[in-house]
């Protein structure tokens, strides 16, 4: 029994790599029209260099991606920072106006952005895709941070105060260093989403700015090149680098004691 | 002269009195313990003389000076918490010289002060290491340290030895006390454990629900409580209850003698014996001079190698227990009739 | 040894200062929540209300002349039947992956839980939600590369079947279906793993003990366990699909037709904005109103989690 089911665990694994193995195969693909047996080369990916419209977007892309996390990242610290260590009234309401964001179709937010923004003159662009992106990535990065908050040991702040601190001086030795693994994996996070966001960077690009996804899907629109490949095989490798190195920080950075 | 002093300090959250009027005088140099079940507002106290807390009533003094509303961070102590919060994105040597700096006192200076200090708690060549690379006497030990290097007014300990297992906490509390002779510093340890107060401390404190009970040494404590919660939480007591007649109390049928002076006759009282202090006899040995003297039913003798606890029922349906050295192998089987004997100089009578 | 008598004096701490400290400590902490709240306001909760607002004009409110209110934007499934088939086809698409999803996920997080330990559980689980935290467009699009004429699996078959017609997968009801499940089964077997792995091993021996042998195990003590995880994970999964466009565009073609696009669009083709507004709010009401059916059992998987 056991080994059925570590044998059916394999096929889903298998199942989940399966396409994107094929996809990351078909970049090294001389063929343009992907025919079959497999010629190995690289060209699709210097051709890469080459295409301004893509080169444009992965800059944007990273450019959004950047603010996004940083922003993102300080805004969602000192919210979580009072949502976690104060109480007052309304604090309850606070925390669950932060579901809507995550719960609700990145669609119907995407397009009643779109709708605001034109309506009240923010337009779309880049500053646009900032707010969105920030917007979406702040109950992730709060969930993040809440809970570096809560592991933290509540008599750090006290034990500095009681060896001559003042609760600023405390704050920034001691309570923000602990925190600091928790922050940067709440930015690489914020950057992540944002990198992979397609949907809110779909409905507030304009013409000639946009996002390596939403050209991506431009793309795939007018018919596949194996360009489409290799840029989507970086991308791909981009975000699972990322969400590596998250996973690394977040779990094993500062979380093992021994008693 | 104190060098800690709290008077008449009174905290109160809502409906809840947490601490009751309480006055304490902490001596400069000694080790004090705070003794009390949670709740008792011991912690509470100590909170108050680091600053986290402000009474509502009441002042305190460290070295004479009125501190009752300074801030923390100027009071110049030393606190070792529960939890040891040990800063875990800073080394050992950076934990410990945190306070120095604060002070004014940094780099090789900085460094060699706290060296002296790991040097007292006897934790060398941790320098570098992280908290989390370390056990849990060891996080201890640099939380100690940590404390006392900057020579503080005085040392706060709470609870520190609960989270450790049995054999480490009785060596911890051997290094403790070598540590507090060795520094001087004034110490006031919070803990809900009797018998580490016992061992630890110059002076006690009891308190209960936020009131202080009884406060003094230690033996005079054990040897004379003055509740009856004093003497079963300090130790175990046997309580005989009876009326004050012509010099003596009578429980039940039995005139019992006790030194300390009774109040009139007549009055109801409650009489506190040690089981320790009683022996048991069968009852046709001969009666030791001037000794109280009760007769008693074992009921159950449990066997603990050194010592055996024997649970007896006393006249008039008293539960006592005695504790018997294993001296000599004589055991009471349950259900034998025996002679309890012990002296009115162990005989106490309680206030309440 | 009580203290040594001297001056007893019983003064209050100056009560000037706990208030003083109450005023800017609520200052600061509006402060240091504005920046997170005004941003989720300007972009997430404005923006709904407006486009609430949006729903019930009659005409665009960029277009000239007086602003008129009507309902009939959410009256449209009555006008047009044909999008009530659109509709149709979005909830049918979320029930067929939700299913297909917790077909294939609840036994591999049962695996993954009860199957597995210590190191390689943590790199299987790892390497099984690795794929869902990126991107969900290339993933999508690698599903074509597998699924189109002359891909790896057309290619295959054409090994074996020279001469049969192509498979025609690409462009199709189950290729949505494929792709869409390849995007949130990660999720599935996510909640399904923390409501299993919350089961105490105990329980399934105590039941063997008992006699019951495995399907009886799994029918009556596993599946109800696991039931808030399965439900989770279903709401979760059911409401991004009812509201995708992108998918059923690359995968689907010209069947590719559901809620999500029609309401793109809305957006981007028709610029018939307070239809499309009105659609997008049918479709809130719609998962709003799972959510306050399926809620309590969305609320079990955290907990068990922390």
């Amino acid at each position: 029994m056991r080994r059925l089911g570590i044998g059916w665990l394999m096929v889903v694994v298998a199942f989940l790599y399966l396409p994107i193995g094929v996809m990351m195969l078909m970049a090294f693909n001389a063929s343009p029209f992907y025919t079959l047996p497999i010629e190995l080369t690289g060209h699709w990916f210097t051709d890469l260099a080459q295409n301004e419209k893509l080169l444009d977007a992965s800059r944007n892309s990273l450019l959004i991606a950047t603010a996004t996390a940083i922003i993102s990242t300080v805004c969602g610290t000192a919210a979580a920072l009072v949502l976690g260590r104060q109480t007052f009234r309304g604090k309850r309401l606070l925390q669950i106006l932060l579901l809507p964001p995550m719960a609700i179709p990145w669609l119907i937010i995407g397009t009643a952005m779109l709708v605001f923004f034109h309506w009240t003159g923010i337009g779309r662009g880049l500053h646009a895709m900032i707010l969105g992106h920030v917007a979406l990535s702040l109950p992730y990065v709060m969930l993040v941070i809440g809970t570096g908050i809560q592991t933290l040991q509540p008599d750090l702040e006290e034990a500095a105060m009681s060896l001559g601190s003042t609760p600023q001086h405390a704050f920034f030795a001691v309570t923000l260093p602990a925190l600091m693994p928790s922050i940067i994996a709440a930015g690489l996070f914020a950057f992540a989403v944002s990198l992979d966001q397609f949907v809110v960077s779909y409905f507030l690009a304009k013409p000639g700015v946009t996002t390596l996804p939403v050209e991506i899907y431009s793309s795939i629109r007018k018919g596949f090149t194996p360009e489409i490949n290799a840029i989507s095989t970086l991308l791909l490798g981009a975000s699972m680098v990322l969400v590596i190195a998250f996973a690394w920080l977040s779990n094993f950075g500062g979380a093992h004691e021994r008693r | 002269m104190s060098a800690v002093d709290i008077r008449g300090v009174t905290k109160t959250y809502g409906p809840v009195t947490v601490l009751d009027h309480v006055s304490i005088g902490f001596e400069a140099g000694r080790f004090t313990s705070l003794l009390g079940p949670s709740g008792s507002g011991k912690t509470t106290v100590l909170r108050i003389i680091a600053g986290f807390i402000i009474p509502d009533v009441g002042s305190l003094y460290i070295r004479g000076e009125d501190v009752t509303t300074t801030p923390v961070w100027k009071r110049d102590i030393g606190i070792v918490f529960q939890s040891y919060a040990l800063f875990p994105h800073m080394s050992v040597m950076e934990n410990v010289v945190f306070g120095l700096n604060r002070r004014g006192i940094r780099g090789a200076e900085a460094r060699r002060r706290a060296a002296e200090a790991l040097e007292t708690v006897r934790l060398t060549g941790f320098d570098d290491r992280r908290p989390k690379q370390l056990s849990g006497g060891q996080q201890q030990r640099v939380a100690l340290a940590r404390a006392i290097v900057t020579r503080p007014k005085v040392l706060l300990l709470d609870e520190p030895l609960s989270a450790l297992d049995r054999r480490l906490r009785q060596e911890m509390q051997v290094e403790l006390l070598r540590i507090q002779r060795e520094s001087g510093l004034t110490t006031i340890f919070v803990t809900h454990d009797q018998e580490e107060a016992l061992t630890l401390s110059d002076r006690i404190a009891i308190l209960d629900r936020g009131r202080i009970i009884q406060q003094g040494i230690p033996s005079a404590i054990y040897e004379r409580p003055r509740t009856r919660f004093a003497a079963s939480f300090l130790g175990d007591a046997n309580f005989l209850p009876g009326t004050v007649a012509q010099g003596a109390v009578r429980v039940g049928d039995v005139a019992v003698q006790c030194d300390a002076a009774l109040p009139a006759n007549g009055t109801a009282v409650t009489l506190a014996v040690r089981p320790e202090r009683m022996s048991m006899a069968a009852p046709s040995e001969s009666h030791l001079n001037g000794s109280n003297a009760m007769a008693g039913v074992v009921r159950q003798a449990t066997y603990a190698g050194a010592v055996t606890t024997y649970r007896l029922d006393g006249p008039g349906g008293l539960d006592l227990r005695v504790f018997v050295q294993n001296r000599d192998g004589t055991r009471f089987a349950p259900g034998s009739e025996v002679r309890l004997q012990w002296s009115p100089a162990d005989t106490v009578c309680l206030e309440d | 040894m009580p203290s040594e008598a001297a001056p007893a004096i019983t003064s209050a701490p100056p009560a000037f200062a706990a208030r003083g400290v109450a005023w800017t400590r609520r200052l600061t902490t509006g402060a240091m929540l504005l920046p997170a709240y005004g941003i989720l306001t300007i972009s997430v909760f404005l923006p709904l209300l407006v486009m609430a607002f949006f729903s019930v004009l009659k005409r665009s409110p960029f277009d000239p002349g007086p602003l008129s209110f009507t309902i009939d934007h959410y009256l449209v499934f009555v006008r047009r039947p044909y999008l009530i088939d659109v509709a149709w086809t979005s909830i049918q698409l979320g029930l067929w992956i939700t299913g297909v999803c917790v077909a294939i996920g609840l036994p591999a997080a049962l695996a993954l839980a009860k199957a597995t330990e210590g190191r390689s559980q943590k790199i299987l689980f790892f390497l099984i939600i690795l794929p869902f935290w990126s991107n969900g467009l290339v993933r999508i699009f690698s599903w074509t590369m597998v699924l189109r004429d002359g891909g790896i699996l057309d290619y295959a078959y054409h090994l074996v079947l020279p001469s049969a017609a192509p498979l025609g997968l690409l462009y199709s009801f189950p290729a949505m279906v494929i792709g869409l499940v390849h995007a949130y089964l990660p999720y599935m077997i996510l909640t399904c793993y923390l409501s299993i792995s919350a089961i105490d091993n105990q329980l399934i021996e105590a039941a063997e003990s008992l006699g019951a042998r495995w399907p009886m195990t799994f029918l009556k003590i596993i599946l109800p366990l696991a039931m808030p995880g399965i439900i989770s994970g279903s709401v979760l999964i059911f409401v991004p699909v009812i509201g995708s466009f992108m998918e059923p565009r690359i995968l689907g073609g010209k069947t590719g037709v559901t809620m999500g696009t029609v309401i793109e669009d809305q957006f981007t083709q028709a610029f018939n904005w307070p239809l499309g507004s009105a659609m997008s709010f049918a479709m809130l009401g719609f998962i709003l109103l799972l959510f306050g059916v399926f809620g309590r059992a969305l609320k079990q998987p955290a907990t068990a989690a922390s």
